[in-house]
């Protein structure tokens, strides 16, 4: 789906003057009119409170106090940058952090289409519901809840599901402290993300999947499809557009992974693997006031993402699909 | 045409309507630099009532409500007037608070208020109390006290030297300005190894000293009552909550609570312990007895209510803990009535011949305290209330109640509360619908342990009388076994420490003694289970990887930064109490 509906601006019998450039552009502004003043509150919002905020990218700069003005702060230039950087757990906590996001970027996508296309195969309309609505429901619990439900279900005492029927079923035969190994907490949080999130995200899904012509399944049918190919032939390439657009624009907040599953489930053990780019920064930068630490491994995040985002595109763009701009 | 051309103008008016709803709440943009802070010099405005030196003067006493943000307790949000002590103090000055209560951690809340510049008017931010210095929230209360604070003066005065800061301003009231004669508490508070007592009533009450001892006698039980799913020893490890496990070595070497070090008596150096034999010994005894079934492993995965509850359902045996911390817990197990699940703290040592030091030594705590905020709107009410609440008469209300209802006077004047009075306190619902739950702690007061001009306690829980009177009939006869008459008689009497708590001296945010704080806190959380857990022929491997690990961190910087501030604690203190 193109995401600007390009209207002719010819008018018929006016073939000598094409107008060109800017008075292309207003020619067409004048015809959308509507559609940019609708869109005009937000544009100032993004502005207003986005872009202008930008400048206090100058507190990455600075050993920053928040009761002196802003030209009383000392500058510091890089140096808080250094210490990000130059701090050996640094690369552990990026690698932490692209781990789970590639982790839930994957299993989300897959996950979430995956039961969109079957709840889509459904035809009980009543089923499909009460399906959708207890799979969206987690989406709605916070995550201070949900941490808790899930420490308690992994505990190795009496509250411990999990170790209680993998024993049941004699597949361990002690109980595994799961919260307590550092490399599990990944699977952990990949798990716990598909579980609270996956109703939530399939909705967009549904809703692309009801624009795909149906005619198309119907000569697909006819042509011999079964169940299995029509899905594969029909609705898979029917959803492609949105799974690019949802790509992309996820990919550029692929570093935002939160912080919340990673500082409640989080403990001395499996600090190696679940302490994230934000909780360094929490307990560097926001604990000790040091805001100026804060700001700067938000610019890198922001850098970050912006190159991921462009590259995302580019490459859409290449491939010859849709693109976010 | 004139259907589109109307249809047109409306949107016009909606935008324009939007618009000028967003414009309102720019104000406060991204800007944090922006904020307004008003110019910490200025002093209380010029006053309205009588200046005259008696009695504080003719206080205005329009109804008026302030907020107060206390970070020091996590109790549900209540409005003081609700509450029976607040109303009276209203009833006295017109004033009212809105009592607000941090949920989740307290650094990003004070965090957000100091980006904000937006303060409640009167703020007590426990552990974040050096970032609210660093960025000047509170205002300089001594002109205020000068003028409108006659029993401020009288309660704080002593101890003025200790509350100036840098420079010479008073920024806040700490809680614990001694009155009187000090008398300690006559139950454990502070730090000791709880035992259960069905431990010690199986083998006689034995008289337990060493490390050794306590857990062997752990170990007899367990095995003498194997199927009933025990626990030996558990730990609390979560957050900032991390003393359960890191500062038994520098008790059980015979030294009281300082924090991250042991201060030597003679040469007052601070020495980091956690990389010394003391905490060698004491990680290979817990390795030890896990290696025997007996610890709790999830002791480093649990937070701290599933630890309460844990101790609560009374399966554990043992565990090392400050009794404020576990005060929960213990409650809930006196509830049940079953004085056997109940627990015993015991002055658990090395060996034989160390003398303990779990009781605190009467102290100044200069690092905490309630301040007034440059957002207050009007300071001068706001000291008046804090001056009224320090008579003797108000300080009576609110640690004792209301005569007749929470507490009795007897012929002689001592002050008593009946059976009856202590098992309705006991409920925590009325604790706080009469206010003690608000106002016992985290206000201008009397420190705990002060003695009013009759020789009474100021807290209740140290009278004599009241102690007593509440203790059950377990503990009664436990203490009775023991050949004592209250819990903290087992404990050795504290030696003088001028410098303490080393705690609670602030240390600079951002430092290299504050990062080293958290780092090495890194380091010890991700070792100590590793060491605790490991088989024992592994023991000695991991520990040398820790000390490798410890060793790279600043740790020079740290003791030399405590050593100085020690050394600047003592010269104010001994130097300030002329004795």
């Amino acid at each position: 789906m193109r995401s600007d509906a390009s209207v002719a601006a010819d008018v018929p019998g006016a073939a000598a003057a094409r107008p060109s450039g800017i008075r292309l552009f207003v020619r067409r502004a004048m015809k959308q009119k509507s559609l940019l003043f609708m869109s005009l509150p937000f544009v100032l919002w993004i502005f207003v409170f986005k872009y202008v905020p930008l400048w206090g990218w100058t507190i990455a700069f600075q050993h920053y106090r928040p009761n002196l003005g802003m030209f009383e702060q000392e500058w510091v230039g890089w140096s808080q940058f250094k210490f990000l950087f130059a701090d050996d757990s640094f690369l552990r906590v990026i690698r932490n952090t692209f781990a789970m996001a590639v982790i839930k970027l994957v299993l989300g996508f897959v996950t979430a289409i995956t039961l969109a296309v079957l709840l889509n195969e459904l035809r009980i309309a009543a089923f499909k519901r009460t399906v959708q609505t207890i799979s969206y429901l987690p989406h709605f619990i916070s995550w201070v809840v949900a941490a808790n439900i899930i420490s308690t279900a992994l505990s190795i005492d009496d509250g411990g599901i999990v170790n209680k029927v993998l024993m049941w079923l004699h597949l361990i035969d002690k109980p595994i402290m799961w919260l307590g190994v550092g490399h599990y907490f990944w699977g952990i949080l990949g798990i716990s993300e598909v579980w609270k999130d996956v109703g939530w995200n399939t909705i967009v899904y549904l809703a692309a999947m009801t624009m795909i012509d149906p005619s198309q399944y119907e000569a697909a049918e006819i042509d011999g499809a079964g169940r299995f190919q029509r899905i594969v032939r029909v609705t898979l390439p029917g959803l492609r557009p949105v799974i690019v657009i949802l790509l992309i624009m996820n990919l550029g907040s692929i570093l935002e992974t939160g912080f919340e599953p990673q500082y409640l489930m989080g403990n001395g053990m499996n600090a190696e693997y679940s302490e994230n780019l934000e909780i360094f920064v929490l307990k560097y930068g926001i604990s000790m006031g040091n805001f100026s630490l804060a700001t700067a491994a938000g610019i890198f995040k922001t850098v970050i993402s912006f190159v991921l985002l462009f590259s995302a595109n580019h490459l859409a763009r290449r491939v010859g699909d849709e693109r976010l701009f | 045409m004139v259907k589109s051309k109307f249809g047109l103008l409306a949107l016009a008016v909606a935008v324009t309507a939007a618009l000028a709803g967003c414009g309102g709440g720019n104000s406060n943009g991204g800007s944090a630099s922006g904020s307004p802070s008003a110019s910490p010099g200025a002093s209380g405005p010029s006053s309205s009532a009588s200046a005259s030196g008696s009695a504080s003067p003719a206080a205005d006493k329009t109804p008026v409500t302030f907020t107060y943000f206390n970070a020091n307790s996590q109790v549900p949000d209540i409005d003081s007037d609700k509450t029976e002590i607040g109303k009276a103090l209203e009833e006295q000055t017109g004033v009212n608070f809105k009592l607000q209560f941090p949920v989740g951690d307290v650094n990003t809340k004070i965090g957000t208020m100091i980006a904000s510049g937006d303060y409640p008017d009167v703020l007590a931010p426990d552990t974040a109390i050096d970032k609210i210095l660093d960025a000047k929230a509170f205002i300089p209360l001594n002109d205020l006290i000068d003028k409108y604070g006659p029993n401020i003066k009288r309660v704080y005065g002593p101890y003025y030297n200790l509350m100036k800061q840098a420079d010479g301003n008073i920024y806040f009231l700490p809680f614990s300005a001694v009155v009187g004669d000090y008398i300690p508490n006559p139950t454990i508070d502070q730090g000791a190894f709880w035992i259960q007592r069905r431990v010690l009533k199986e083998f006689g009450y034995p008289k337990i000293k060493t490390l050794d001892e306590y857990f062997d006698l752990i170990k007899k039980y367990v095995d003498a009552h194997k199927s009933e799913g025990l626990t030996g020893f558990t730990s609390l490890t979560y957050d900032w909550r991390t003393m359960g496990i890191f500062n038994p070595p520098m008790h059980l070497a015979g030294y009281p609570n300082d924090g991250d070090v042991i201060v030597d008596m003679q040469t007052h150096k601070a020495n980091v312990y956690a990389d010394d034999d003391v905490t060698k010994r004491w990680l290979k005894k817990l390795n030890e007895i896990n290696n025997e079934g007996l610890y709790d492993q999830s002791s480093f995965v649990n937070n701290y209510d599933q630890y309460l509850a844990k101790i609560s359902s009374g399966k554990v045996l043992g565990f090392f803990d400050y009794g404020w911390e576990v005060n929960q817990a213990l409650q809930n197990i006196k509830k049940t009535g079953n004085d056997d699940l109940d627990y015993m703290p015991l002055p658990i040592v090395f060996d034989d011949t160390i003398k303990d030091q779990y009781l605190d030594p009467a102290s100044f705590v200069d690092n905490r305290g309630i301040g007034i905020t440059t957002s207050a709107k009007d300071p001068v009410r706001i000291i008046q209330f804090f001056d009224n609440m320090l008579t003797e008469e108000n300080q009576i209300m609110i640690q004792w109640g209301f005569k007749g209802e929470t507490y009795e006077v007897d012929d002689k004047g001592r002050f008593y509360r009946t059976p009856e009075q202590i098992e309705m306190l006991k409920d925590n619902a009325k604790q706080e619908s009469i206010g003690f739950t608000y106002f016992n702690y985290s206000w201008p007061m009397y420190g705990q342990g002060s003695t009013l001009s009759d020789g009474n306690s100021l807290s209740a829980g140290r009278q004599p009388e009241v102690a007593q009177a509440s203790f059950t009939e377990g503990d009664k006869l436990i203490l009775s076994k023991y050949g004592v008459q209250t819990f903290s008689e087992l404990f050795a009497k504290p030696d003088d420490r001028p410098w303490y708590p080393a705690w609670s001296i602030s240390i600079e945010q951002g430092s290299p003694a504050a990062i080293f704080q958290q780092k090495s806190k890194d380091v010890k959380l991700k070792y100590f289970p590793k060491l605790v857990l490991a088989k024992p022929d592994q023991f000695d491997t991991i520990w040398n990887e820790y000390l490798n690990e410890f060793h790279k961190l600043d740790v020079k910087a740290f003791e030399d930064t405590l050593t100085q501030s020690i050394a600047a604690k003592i010269a104010k203190v001994t130097g300030n109490s002329g004795s």
